[in-house]
């Protein structure tokens, strides 16, 4: 799904964010990426939305070379990833449905489509009966769980979670984890950063952990646990 | 493509959300073209005036209305005997009268009836040209001599009056619609850019789930051109409105045929929507080229 050789990223203006990292994400993996502020956390995803280039190195998402790609194909790479931010990006002026079928409307589903699709995926992060709700009216988890359900809306293959559990409380952050466990039972690869270590050693998964822009740990749960 | 009417609908939106940017550009862009319309329609009617005058480069003898026609045949005669003289041609009261009418133009014709025949009021007359334009003063002086000679006029000093005054008001006519246009160009870009940076979270959440830029685009364009359309269409209109006011104020429909817009007046509208339409694409078009090359996060500017 996603496989990293040798990738540094130097940012104009000069920061070395990352150097030479290689890691490989199976298909149906769930991966935590850990590290401290400035680690590169952050830098790692935006190579895989494209959001960045790499200074060097090879990487690939889901098939696609990312060091060769066109400018107007990234869109189309994009609409096989799904993001969700620490701080939630809703649009403050749509409702719930509006926000999470704004994301279909993008990609040119039809509205039979969407009137079928939006209620299920509000109802599998159990928001259906919020619908109408606009952001502001919802609880921090809420609103994580809306962005949750708009980058699924268009099922992609791989989730990219940039600290989702960022702004909201411990309790609710479990549940969020909780979904995405969910949902990456159901096939879809999941990558999310974090530094929360309650959470990281409650769910047994795998831990890249970053120090400095290197890959210091790849280790899956169990190991990690009893460590 | 399926989410057209979506997409239309949030252009119209932005209309709507950015109203007093929105008509402050659509008054630039209306103003810009009523300026374009007023300057042609003067051209237009300058030609007009010119063409219904006497060419370039003519002068009319009038004869005494007491002298018979046959005596004015004969002035001819010693009128081309005159070496400055190219050419003289005899044109009679009747071929006046055909030429007054159609200087009035068929709505004003009316007013010549019963002027007609006997009582024809116009004298006989000729149109000369001379060989040499700078001895025309000593040249006219010898005409004049002539007996039963009432009158010379030289039309072509007001034709060339005329050119000269359409001359200067095509120039500095182009200099200012060019400057409004670019100015108009230049607030609907930045009425749009305001539209869009009140939608930049829109913007980043649409990058971040696969909209190409065409898709991000099109609301922004839309805006435009819907900008482009209210100001070609109420423009128009107000042309059409305050050129009769202008010429009935001046009375100018009394001196010749003046061009008469409302048979124009629908492809006049739609010309100048058209116009107005890429106009307010191509702002649209200025101001979002650049923002899209920004990625994600820096759409927001976090
Ligand atoms: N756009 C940028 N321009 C220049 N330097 C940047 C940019 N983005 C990040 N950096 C730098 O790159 C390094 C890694 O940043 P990154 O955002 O990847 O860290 P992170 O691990 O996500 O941190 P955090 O946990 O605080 O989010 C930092 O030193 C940061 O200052
Ligand atoms: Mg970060």
């Amino acid at each position: 799904m996603i496989s990293m050789r040798h990738v540094s990223k130097t940012y104009p203006n000069g920061t070395h964010a990352l150097y030479d990292v290689s890691f490989q994400v199976q298909k149906g993996e769930f991966v935590f990426v850990v590290g401290s502020s400035g680690a590169g956390k952050s830098t790692l995803l935006k190579l895989i939305t494209c959001e960045e280039k790499p200074d060097g190195g090879e990487l690939s998402v889901n098939g696609e070379d990312l060091v060769a790609i066109k400018r107007r194909e990234v869109p189309y790479l994009r609409r096989t990833l799904g993001m969700v931010f620490q701080d939630f990006r809703l649009i403050p002026t749509m409702n719930v449905f509006e926000n999470v079928a704004f994301a279909m409307r993008i990609v040119g589903a039809s509205r039979r489509e969407i009137r079928k699709r939006v209620p299920y995926m509000l109802g599998l992060v159990d928001l259906l009966d919020k619908q109408k709700s606009y952001p502001a009216e919802l609880s921090g988890g809420e609103q994580q769980r809306v962005g949750l359900a708009r980058a699924l809306v268009n099922n992609p293959d791989l989730i990219l979670a940039d600290e989702p559990t960022g702004n909201i409380d411990p309790a609710l952050s479990f549940e969020i984890v909780d979904l995405l466990s969910e949902i990456n039972l159901r096939g879809t690869t999941v990558v999310m950063v974090t530094h929360e270590h309650n959470l990281v050693k409650h769910f047994h998964k795998r831990i890249v952990e970053i120090h400095e822009g290197r890959i210091v740990a790849d280790t899956n749960g169990l190991e990690a646990n009893e460590a | 493509m399926r989410s057209l009417g979506y997409l239309i609908k949030e252009g119209l939106r932005n209309v709507w959300v950015n109203r007093t940017m929105t008509i402050a550009s659509i008054a630039v862009l209306m103003s810009c073209l009523l300026l374009t319309g007023a300057a042609g329609l003067f051209s237009l009617n300058v030609n007009r005036a010119m063409g219904t005058l006497e060419g370039n480069n003519s002068i009319r003898v009038y004869v005494r209305q007491d002298v018979s026609s046959l005596d004015a045949l004969r002035i001819g005669d010693e009128i081309r005997k005159l070496d400055n003289v190219e050419s003289c041609e005899f044109v009679s009261k009747d071929e006046g009268m055909d030429e007054m009418r159609e200087l009035l133009g068929e709505e004003n014709a009316s007013l010549l009836d019963g002027l007609e025949g006997d009582d024809n009021w116009l004298p006989d007359s000729f149109r000369i040209s001379m060989k040499d334009l700078s001895q025309y003063d000593e040249t006219a002086r010898e005409i004049q001599a002539i007996d039963g000679v009432d009158s010379i006029y030289d039309y072509s000093d007001l034709a060339n009056q005329l050119t000269r005054i359409d001359n200067i008001v095509t120039r500095v006519g182009l200099v200012i619609v060019i400057a409004l246009s670019v100015v108009s160009l230049f607030i609907i870009a930045n009425t749009i850019r305001v539209a869009m940076l009140s939608r930049r979270l829109e913007i980043s959440i649409m990058k971040s789930v696969g909209a190409t830029n065409g898709f991000i685009r099109v609301p922004f364009i839309v805006e435009g051109i819907v900008l482009g359309l209210v100001a070609g269409l109420v423009s128009s209109l107000l042309l059409d409105f305050i050129y009769y006011r202008v010429i009935d104020a001046l009375g100018i429909d009394m001196l010749f045929r003046v061009i008469n817009i409302h048979h124009y007046l629908l492809p006049m509208v739609l010309a100048f929507m058209l116009v107005g339409a890429l106009f307010g694409a191509l702002g649209g078009a200025i101001s979002i080229g650049r923002f899209l090359k920004r990625e994600g996060g820096a759409v927001v500017g976090w």
